[in-house]
Parts: C-alpha cells; structure tokens; sequence
C-alpha cells in the first residue's frame, strides 16, 4: 500500500512538473532559446493568481486564464521586442539575455512582492479522498488534470489550428515558412507568448500545492529543463509523460534511496538521456 | 597698501575663525563605531535574513537617539554597513574579508543561518575581529575552538530539548516519534541532538529520513510516516520547508496520533498568515516571547521593544529579531566595559557580558554561545501561545485533532 501512494503522488507531482515543462519545451522547439528564465514566469504566474485569489476573491482555478493572459502579454512583448533583436544569433546570446531577464524579473518580483512566502490557500486545499486505501488530494489532482487539458489544448493549437500550422513550419524550415507569408517576428513573439502564458498557469497551480516567493523560479527552470530533455519536443504529452517520469522517480528514491539524492537522481538521469539518446526530437515541434 | 593690508587681515581672521568653529564641531561630534554585516538581502533566505538587518537597524538608531555609547572618555555612535550576499555562501566570505581589510568596519555582526554562519565567521576568526551573530544555532559553529565567534542562539541540538521533555508528561504520553529534518548544518544538529534526547527518554524513532533543503517534497515522506502512525511527528526545516510540510500533510491526510512540532516558522507572524486556519494547534518553539518581564537598558522592556519594532517596520517581531538586539547591545556593552576599541580587548569584554535585553540574560558560555532554553509554543486562534519550558505555562490544546476533524 506504501508503495502505491508513493506512486500516485509520484503521478500527480509529476503531471504539475510536465504542465511547467510545457512552455519551456515549446520556446525551445520553434524559437530554439533555452529559456533560463522560464522558472520567473512560473513565480509571475504564481503572483497573479495569488493577487487574483486575494484582492478579487476569484478562485485560483478560475484565475488561471488571466495568469495565462498576463503573461502571454508580458512574453509577447518581450519577445518582440527584446528577444527579436537577439533570436537568430548564436545560442549563447540567448543564454545569457534569459539569464539576466530571470535575474531581473526576479529582483523586481522582491522590490513589488517583497520576499514573503504567498500561499493559495482555497478552503478545499487540502481536500483529499479515500480510494481503495489510497489517500487523492483533490487539489494536486486537479493540477494533474489541468496539465493534461493544457497539453491536449496546446495539441490542438499545434495540429488544428493556422497558427499551429504556421509554429511548426517555423520550426522545420523558416525559409520556406517565409515564402509562404509567415511572418516570423510576429510567430516568435506568439509563441514565446504561448510559452511563457503556460508557465505563468502552472504558477498559479505550483502555488496551490507550494508557497510562492520570488526565489522560486531557478530550481523550476532546472526541473522543466530535465524534463523537456526526457519527453524531447516532439508532442506536449511526451513532456507531460517526462514530467510523470521524473515525478515518479523522485518519489521512488525518496523512500527506497533518500529524499536527499532525489536531485542527484533527477540530473542523473538527465545526463544518462544526453549520452544515450543526444538531442533526438528537440528539433521538430 | 595699507587697505590690502587690511583685507588680508580680515581674510586670515576669518579662516582662523571658520577653522576653530570647524574644529569646535569636530570636538563635538561623537565618533563612530561601524558595525558590518554580510546578509542575504536578496535570493532564498531573504524573508528570514530581514529579521537581522531589521533587528540590527533598530537597535543601532535606538542607541544613537538615546545619545550613543561611551567609550572611555569620548561618545561614540553605532553604524552599520550591512552588504547583499545574495544568499550565496560564497559571495558572503568575500564580502566579511572586504568588510575587514577594505572597509576598515570595527566590528562584525552575523548572517542569517547556520550554513553561511559556519562558513563566514571563518573570516572574523582569521582577522581576529569579533562577530556577534544570532542567526547561526549549530553547535558545530562553536566547536572548533574559534575565540571571536559569539552567538545568542540557543544551541540548535536543543531545539526540540523542551519539546521531548514535555511529551513525556503529556497525558497520553509520547512513546513513537517520526524525525523529518533537512540537509542543512542547522537541521543536522537538531537531528543528532533530538536523536539524543529520543533515546535516553524511551521514545522509539519510527521515522528517522533527511529531505533536501533545496528542494523538498514530503509527499512521499508523508506517505511512510502515515504507514507508520507515530505518536508525534516533529521537523526540522526553516520556514519555506514548514510550509510545505503542513500542507501536503493535510493534502494527504498525514496526522501525527497527539502532536506536530516544527523548528521554525510558528513564531512568525507571516508563516501563520500563510497557513491560516491549518496553523492552528501546531507546536513550535521559541527562546523568546513578547513579555514585559525582560528589562533593556534602550528599549525598557521587551513589550516596549516589541511595539516599538512593530510601529516602524509593520510586521511582529520574533525571536530572531529578538536576537538581533541582544548581537548589537552585546557590542554597545562590551566597548563601554572595554574603554577602548582595541578587538582583543573588547573580545574579553564580550565573553564576560553579563546583561539583561529585550530578548534574554546574555551570558555567553566558553564556547561562545549562550545557552537559554526553547519555550514550547503552539498556534491558538492564530496566535502563538506559551506552553512549556521545564514546567507548563498554559494547557495546550492536546492532543491535537486530526486534520478532518478540525474544520467541521
């Protein structure tokens, strides 16, 4: 039985860590930027829905569209016009101006916030549910089901739809994207929007089953990062799958290894994956 | 001629004028003693590190509106030049050996946490600079035989010291206990000494598991200490690492049989903002109330202290505030004993204080650490009740409702 609710909250951690994933693998995918500051959207996200929750008393779940909205705003913009002017040069530059726009977001959120820790704290928080001798916490399963609605959502997007079609050929070959009227400024700023606006809704759920500070973002870039490497860029679930995978693996060695490897394990792996299977995937979106 | 000679007169007049008012005012004007800090202004440990830079702030400009400090024959006033670490071990070593060698700062105070504290007080002990910190409890930090290392934290292997003890006369007393504490040199000590203490009680450790300060997730912790449905759970862990516990313990239902205890957080004003309604019947521990009872020479009494902190920085102080007071008052002491700021001298001083402060009687012992003990606490109505130090203060609420009951 011990086993069993390992696994279970290792299911339900892990969908939460493949909803961050998400935006992370899809910038890196079309824009090709590994963006370090993806883990500042998560916490911006977080503040949103908290100030949401707090100030208007909407609940968290329903705020999650404006945290998506907000953020997309904000990613648009930067990508438009900071991000742009960077994109096509080499991947190095965009290391860095992600690094200082994390470092940056991250200051400002302590100036706005200050450095208090922020709870989303609805009264059904910590409700949970007996099911054959297995205890559901109803909040981080809803998390797991908003991850995969986002991901199907984010399928959709990417299969269905014009912009979907226009993101992808982006991404496979951007001059013949062009040919056929993609105009790439404005596709990157969307996507990036997109991205980003994902990160900022799993904010919102991270800071229902944690606390939400502005330090939070550099160990959730980490995470995604791992994870976007395991579930490669090919299909939103494949990362929600990853997410499942690291999810299960830290919940595993926590108990049967020790809570304190769960990292090591977690990087480990990650690097057991670059040595094995060295990009597979992370070029098609 | 004799008109330039006139205005030349006149002209040196008053340069030997203007030079005496200057010297005048420089007679005057009292001398400055600079405290210097390396805190972690921004990055992870922020929220607590504020705690210190508030706490030395306030006692600094209370001691200087109240006319300074007398050091032999002249008025000295206190100043602080405290830098931003950014949470980073590291970056705070450089910064305590420029405090020193650039800076030219008289004296040191802490860092907020065992892990930069052992680390960094390193440097004042290579300069022979005295440091008074409050934000390190480690008995490790006092165990190298350093001599300019003073602490008013209570020793971190004692933090659970009252707890245990109390649970032995609790009625149905504490037999089974789960121990969850993280990697850090705070954590590391609560363990050994709470394993200690444990043993020569009779309570049977069921869980005994270290989780990773950096990134913890207790679900999976949880879920064996569920399997094991010890008497008493208690964590080790600083406020981010409370926070999480107790929630995901009520998300999974996790309930100790009588009590939960944690090393940090219940007495901060903004852990039981955060938790609200789920703070409620948590033990905690504290080596400092709000009380009238403690008598400080700048504050009055810790009442005072408490209001006045309150009405300038809009939170509630708590022990490490507290704390914070009794490092800077330690120095305001020993250089008035001292005459002098010569550190050896006034590194003597230090390890004779022996005053009354807002925050506790501060004697330090050989090793350079005080020794004061952890009053039991516990959230009632959202507020932090005493319970224990060697005998009970208050009933408590006990044993305490499992999490389903609680809100019906």
């Amino acid at each position: 039985m011990l086993l069993a609710q390992i696994l279970l909250n290792g299911v339900l951690l892990g969908g939460l860590y493949g909803l961050m994933a998400l935006g992370m693998a899809l910038v890196w995918g079309v824009l090709n930027i590994v963006n370090l500051a993806h883990g500042a959207f998560v916490m911006l996200g977080g503040y949103c829905v908290y100030f949401i929750f707090t100030g208007l008393g909407i609940d968290p779940f329903a705020a999650l569209p404006f945290a998506f909205l907000a953020i997309f705003v904000l990613g648009y913009l930067l990508q438009r016009y900071v991000l742009n002017l960077i994109v096509r040069s080499a991947q190095l530059n965009t290391l860095l101006i992600t690094f200082g726009l994390d470092v940056v977001l991250t200051y400002l959120a302590q100036l706005a916030f200050t450095a208090d820790f922020r709870t989303i704290n609805p009264s059904y928080a910590g409700a949970n549910v007996t099911l054959f001798g297995l205890t559901l916490p109803l909040l981080r399963f809803a998390a797991f089901v908003a991850a995969l609605l986002f991901a199907a959502l984010l399928w959709v997007i990417l299969q269905r739809t014009r912009l979907g079609r226009a993101i992808r050929a982006t991404a496979q070959n951007l001059t013949a994207a062009r040919l056929y009227g993609v105009d790439p400024a404005q596709l990157y700023a969307l996507t990036f929007g997109l991205g980003v606006g994902l990160a900022g809704a799993a904010g919102g759920l991270y800071g229902m089953v944690a606390q939400v500070t502005p330090y939070i973002g550099a160990t959730l870039t980490a995470k995604s990062f791992v994870i976007t490497i395991i579930g490669g860029l090919e299909n939103p679930f494949g990362i929600v799958l990853g997410g499942i995978v690291i999810g299960i693996i830290e919940a595993l060695a926590s108990i049967y290894i020790g809570a304190t490897f769960t990292d090591a394990i977690s990087f480990g792996l990650l690097l057991i994956i670059l040595i094995v299977r060295p990009m597979r995937g992370l070029r098609t979106a | 001629m004799k008109r330039l000679y006139t205005v030349a007169v006149a002209a040196m007049g008053a340069v030997l004028c203007a030079s005496a008012v200057l010297d005048a005012r420089a007679a005057d004007s009292p001398k400055i003693v600079t405290l210097g800090a390396s805190m972690q202004l921004t990055g992870a440990d922020t929220n607590l590190a504020r705690y210190f830079r508030d706490g030395y702030q306030v006692t600094v400009d209370r001691i200087n509106e109240q006319g300074g400090i007398r050091i032999g024959d002249d008025t000295y006033r206190l100043a602080l030049k405290i830098l931003d670490n950014q949470s980073n071990i590291n970056l705070g070593i450089q910064q305590y050996t420029q405090l020193i060698t650039r800076d030219k700062v008289d004296f040191l105070l802490g860092p907020y946490g065992s892990n930069h504290t052992l680390n960094e007080s390193s440097i004042a002990e290579k300069y022979r600079v005295p440091m008074v910190e409050g934000g390190g409890a480690a008995k490790q930090i006092f165990d190298r035989g350093y001599r300019y290392i003073f602490g008013t934290a209570p020793p971190a292997e004692n933090y659970f010291g009252s707890t245990v003890e109390m649970m032995t006369k609790l009625d149905p007393s504490v037999h089974t206990l789960a121990l969850l504490t993280a990697d850090d040199a705070f954590d590391v000590a609560v363990r050994a000494g709470t394993q200690a203490l444990a043993q020569r009680l009779g309570i049977e450790l069921v869980v005994d598991q270290v989780y990773p300060e950096a990134t913890p997730n207790f679900t999976s912790l949880l879920a064996l200490v569920k399997s094991k449905s010890p008497d008493a759970i208690l964590v080790g862990g600083h406020e981010a690492e409370s926070l999480n516990f107790l929630r995901e313990a009520k998300s999974l239902d996790v309930n100790a049989r009588y009590l939960t205890s944690l090393t940090v957080g219940v007495p901060s004003h903004d852990f039981r903002i955060a938790l609200g309604k789920d703070a409620e019947g948590v033990f905690g521990m504290t080596p400092w109330v709000i009380s009238p009872v403690m008598r400080d020479r700048w504050f009055g009494d810790g009442q005072q202290f408490a209001q006045l902190f309150q009405h300038r920085f809009n939170y509630e102080p708590d022990y490490h505030v507290a704390s914070a007071v009794a490092d800077v008052e330690t120095f305001a002491y020993a250089l008035e004993a001292a005459g002098t700021l010569d550190r050896e001298k006034v590194r003597d001083a230090i390890a004779k204080s022996d005053f009354e402060s807002a925050y506790a009687p501060i004697r330090y012992q050989a090793s350079g650490q005080i020794d004061i003990p952890q009053i039991v606490i516990q959230v009632e109505n959202g507020k932090v009740m005493p319970i224990y130090t060697d005998h009970f203060l208050n009933k408590p609420n006990y044993p305490v409702s499992a999490w389903t009951k609680r809100n019906k």
